[in-house]
This record gives C-alpha cells, structure tokens and sequence, in this order.
C-alpha cells in the first residue's frame, strides 16, 4: 500500500518535471480546478444557503465562521461567492466558445478559400475590431436582454474579430507548409487536408489564445453584471457581488473578497495561457 | 513624400472611410434586426403613457414604419451629414446630448491617457535599473497583474482607500480635482499595463541588438544607455500599441464614470442602455468606432514617417493578402 502510493507520488513529479511546468502554473492548475469545483458541486464547499440569510448576522467582518464576512441581510459571502461561480464561469466559457467557433471558422475560410471569400471576411473582421469591444458588447446585450446569457453571447460576438484573425494567419503559415504540399500531391483533397492538416495545426496557437480569452471574458461578463446589465439578484455574480457591495464600502470585504476571487481566477488562466503559448 | 508613401496613405485612408460606413451599417443592423423590439416596448410601457395615436406619430416622425433599408439610407446620410437623429427619450437631437456630455468625458479619457503614459514608461524604465533582488519582478509583473484586474474594482479600491479611509476627496463631488484625478488612475491602470507590455518587450529586444552591446563597451552609462540609445527605438511601436488602447479607454469611461458618479458620455450610454434609447446608444457607438478608426489611422500614417527603418512596399505593410502568398501549386522542391 505504501509502496503504491509513493511510486505514484514519484510518477507525478516526473509527470511535472517531464512537462516542464513551472510551480506556479501548477498552483494556477489547482487553483483553476477549485474554482471549476466550486461551480459544478457548490454544496460541497459550503453549509451556508446562498439566497437566505440571517438578519442577526448581518455585515460581520471576516472570521472562520464567515470566511468572507456577510452582505447586509446577514447572507455568508463566501457562499454567495462559491454559488456565483457556476454563472459567472460557465457565461464566460460559452463567450470563448462562440469567439472560437465562429471566428475561427471565418478565419479558416478567408484563409484556406482565399479570393472574394477572405476579401469579405477581412472588412468583416476590420469593422468587429472598430468598435470598441466593451461599448460592442454593451449594445448587443441591450438589444437582446438583460441575461447573464445574453452578455455572455455580447462577449462572444466581440471576441470574434481576434480569433478570425489569428485562425487566418494561421492557415496561411500552414497552406505553405511543405506537408501540406506533399498531401496535395499524394491526392488528398482540399476539405481533407483542411480538416487533416490545417485544422489541427491552426489550432495549436488558437488554444492559448482561447484560454487567454477565457480570462478576459470573466473580466467582460462581470463589468457587464457590475453595470447591471446580466441577471439580477438575488444571482450572484462575481461582477453583481462586486456591484451590491460598492453601495457598503464601510465593510469593504464585500467588495475585496469577490473581487479577490475574480482576480486570482484571471491571474492563474492568463498565466496557464502564457505556459501553454511557451510550451508549444 | 515619397510617392509610395500617398499611395499607401491614400488607400489606408481609403480603406479607414470604408470601416467606418460598415462600422455604422453593422450597429445599425444589431440594433435593428435582433429578436427583440426595445422601441415598441419602450412606447408601449404603461408607465410612459404614450396613447395608440402618440405611438404612431413618434413612430412615423422617427420614420420607423418605412422598410428597413429605407430606414437605414436615411440614417446613413444623415450620420455622414453630421445628423445623428432625436432621442427616443427626451426629443432632443442625439448630437446636443452628446456635446453636452462630451468635454467631461475627453478631460477624463485624455487625463486617464496621461496617467497611463506616465505610468507605463516609469515601470518600463524600472525593469532596466531596479535589481532583480529588489523587486524588478514585481515591476515586470505589473503588466500581466493589471489586465487580470477588472477596473471598476480599481476604482472601488482608490474610492476606498483614498476617499473613505484618507479622505482625499468626496465622492459626493466628482469633478473636483481629487476625484478626476484618481477617476483617472483608475481609467489609466489597465490601459497602462497594455502600454508597459508593449514597451518592456521592445526594451529588452533593443537591449540585445548589437549596437546596445557596442554602446556598453564603450563605457556608456545605463542610464545614458537606456535615454540616448534604447527609449527611442523602443518606444516608436508604442505609437501603435496607445492608438490601439482608444478602445479600452472608451470602454473603460464607461465603467469608470459610473462608479465615480461622474456625467459623461459613459453615463449617457448607461442611462440610454436602461431606457432603451436606441438612437442615442447607435450614434455613440458609432462615433466610437469613428475615434477608434481616425487614431489608428494617424498612428499608422506617422509611423513610418517617425522611424525610418519602416519600408513602404508597394503600400501593402500591415499584412499580407492572398495575392502575396505563393500559392499551393507553386514549384517548390518536395525534399523529403
């Protein structure tokens, strides 16, 4: 038994070692797998209820009971903290995926299909990039609703234009690739070798980039909540905390410890992407 | 003026007019085409107390019953005649409502600017002579730790610490000195950790050339080193880097006119946004595109005037179209 668990001990570090990974990331791993915990299993981390609070308790300042201190109806901020997450980092990972899907399938298009096609996209993408992605996003969500979905999408949309472009530089690098010439010439046909060669080799410099939008999206979604613009409470996300709290600043913690959260989750995702971008 | 050169300006100018109109058309297609019709709902809203005749006067005045490419060729040459449209809200021209709002908002963005100027070359130039075991990390690190950090908590922090604990300034006053100033801090810090990213990078780069190592073998100071030889080179691509931030800073007055309780642009925008004002929020979103565009063409038509080492080929510099790529086809020796 021992024996088992002090050979798998020594794995991980070669496993570590092998990759390469700084102290650092790792500890952005683990805090990353918290916060990815926190939003699919909140219950576990916390006995307090979110929504209902005990007006006795109200604005106490942080302790070991109240990690976080309490909000002004005596609701434990920690937990709103940990229920918030789910929204707050699952409205971002949809923002990612939409920038990623369609940017990347204009910049796959413009860039492997060329002529007309990329002249189109290329203006598409000028005038993305030409409005201010915070005001583009703002816009966007009002016309569709006020939804922590809906500014999730708002985000999207404005995170389009930069996968777009970096998918096309991409495919470009690789169309010229001596691979992918021997592919032609052994047969292969253009929506093969798209999918066989270029996909992959795209998006090898596209994954940091999305995890790297994954950052600035969570930073997006909540300035989009903070101004009010997602769901409203008794939601609670980091952003609307943030917002809710900017009205107590006598009891600062209810502005510090969401915001903690919020930056120390950024923090570890922007430092994972500058790893991954290295490593590669 | 060399001739490439106003080949190139023309047709980047060219090309910047361009973005701008699809800019508008785009803006105007997101506020009109999405599911979703705030302008009935805002005419119809029981607590506005429009009745069914008022409804169809405003929505004839505003020409809302006309098709919509109709709708938008009138908005379209009304924009590039300088004719932003009434307020849904208050019937007054959108352009009044934004001039009045307009100073405010440029005396923030530019302080904010200044700020973030300022601020990035003192840690730039920091990461050249404070020693590492003194803290130089810490400075390189300012970048990453900033973009990581949303900026109305910026702004809640220096309200906290600043306004409630030091009593610098009253945020029941926002335009007194005390309250623009850190209003500015707070819109600049992001913004210059964009900068200071930029500018760290091109230093170290500059300080590996060869003619840094020939300067420092001669004797040169660093600090003589760091003015005379790197700031310049290195700080030419920041041109670009700061009209690339207009963006944020837009973005970012928004936000951080609303936490320091400041009127401006931001706050139109947040006051259109809540009642739905769609002719107000498509005017400042355009004319937002229309600054972003306008500073990104300045900077690219200086930059090669400011540093000489920038080619003009043929007016093509920012990046390669399919016309200059060698095609799939083209004979080139398969070695295996």
């Amino acid at each position: 038994m021992t024996f088992i668990s002090a050979s798998s001990g020594i794995n991980r570090v070669n496993w570590l070692a092998a990759l390469r990974m700084p102290p650092i990331v790792a500890l952005s791993f683990v805090i990353i797998a918290i916060v990815i915990a926190w939003s699919v299993a909140p219950g576990l981390f916390t006995s307090h209820s979110p929504v209902a609070g005990v007006p006795a308790d109200k604005l106490l300042r942080p302790s070991l009971a109240h990690w976080f201190g309490t909000d002004h109806l005596g609701r434990d901020v920690y937990t709103r903290v940990v229920y918030g997450t789910a929204s707050s980092v699952s409205s971002a990972l949809v923002a990612v995926v939409i920038g990623v899907v369609v940017g990347g399938l204009i910049g796959l298009f413009a860039g492997f299909l060329g002529g007309w096609v990329d002249v189109v996209f290329a203006r598409l993408v000028d005038v993305l990039l030409s409005i201010p992605k915070f005001l583009l996003a703002v816009i966007i969500v009002t016309a569709i609703g006020f939804e922590t979905i809906n500014a999730a999408i708002a985000t999207g949309v404005s995170a389009v234009a930069i996968f777009a472009r970096v998918t096309r530089a991409e495919v470009l690098k690789t169309r010229q690739a001596t691979f992918v010439e021997a592919a032609y010439l052994s047969g292969g046909s253009r929506w093969y070798i798209l999918w066989r060669h270029v996909l992959p080799n795209a998006s090898r410099s596209v994954l940091p980039l999305a995890v790297l939008q994954f950052g600035e999206s969570i930073l997006v979604i909540a300035s989009l909540a903070f101004l009010g613009y997602g769901d409203p409470p008794p939601a609670s996300d980091w952003g609307l905390l943030i917002s809710i709290g900017k009205d107590y600043l006598k009891w600062p913690w209810l502005v510090y410890a969401p915001a903690f959260v919020t930056i120390l989750t950024v923090l570890s995702v922007n430092r994972i992407s500058r790893w991954l971008r290295k490593t590669d | 003026m060399s001739n490439a050169y106003l080949t190139y300006a023309g047709k980047r100018l060219g090309q910047a007019v361009v973005v701008i109109l699809l800019a508008y058309v785009f803006t105007f297609v997101v506020v009109s085409i999405l599911p979703g019709d705030p302008i009935t709902s805002v005419l119809r809203n029981p607590q506005n107390g429009f009745s069914e005749q008022e409804i169809a006067e405003i929505i004839a005045a505003q020409g809302l019953d006309k098709p919509i490419i109709v709708q938008l060729w009138n908005a379209l040459s009304g924009f590039l005649t300088g004719d932003l449209g009434m307020s849904m809200r208050s019937t007054r021209p959108v352009s009044t409502l934004i001039a009045e709002v307009l100073p405010s908002t440029l005396i923030l963005a530019s302080a904010g600017l200044t700020v973030a100027l300022i601020l990035a070359f003192a840690v730039a130039y920091g990461t050249r002579f404070v020693p590492r075991r003194y803290g130089q990390g810490l400075l390189r690190g300012f970048p990453s730790l900033f973009l990581s950090v949303p900026n109305f908590v910026i702004g809640l922090v220096l309200i906290h610490l600043f306004g409630f604990q030091l009593g610098l300034f009253r945020v029941i006053n926002p335009n007194s000195f005390w309250a623009t100033l850190f209003a500015a801090i707070a819109l600049g810090i992001p913004v210059s950790a964009q900068i200071a990213e930029v500018l760290i990078a091109n230093l170290d780069k500059e300080a590996e050339q060869e003619y840094a190592a020939v300067a420092r073998s001669r004797g040169i100071g660093q600090a003589r080193l760091f003015a005379k030889h790197l700031l310049k080179p290195a700080s030419l691509p920041v041109v670009t880097a700061v009209a690339l931030t207009i963006g944020e800073l837009l973005g970012g007055s928004l936000i951080t006119e609303t936490v320091f309780g400041r009127t401006g642009v931001g706050s139109l925008v947040q006051r259109s946004v809540s009642t739905q004002d769609l002719p107000v929020l498509q005017a400042v979103v355009s004319l937002g595109a229309v600054v972003f565009v306008l500073v990104n063409l300045i900077a690219d038509l200086l930059y090669p005037l400011l540093d000489p080492r920038v080619k003009i080929l043929g007016g093509a510099k920012r990046q390669p179209t399919t016309a200059d790529e060698p095609s799939i086809g083209a004979t080139k020796a398969v070695t295996p």
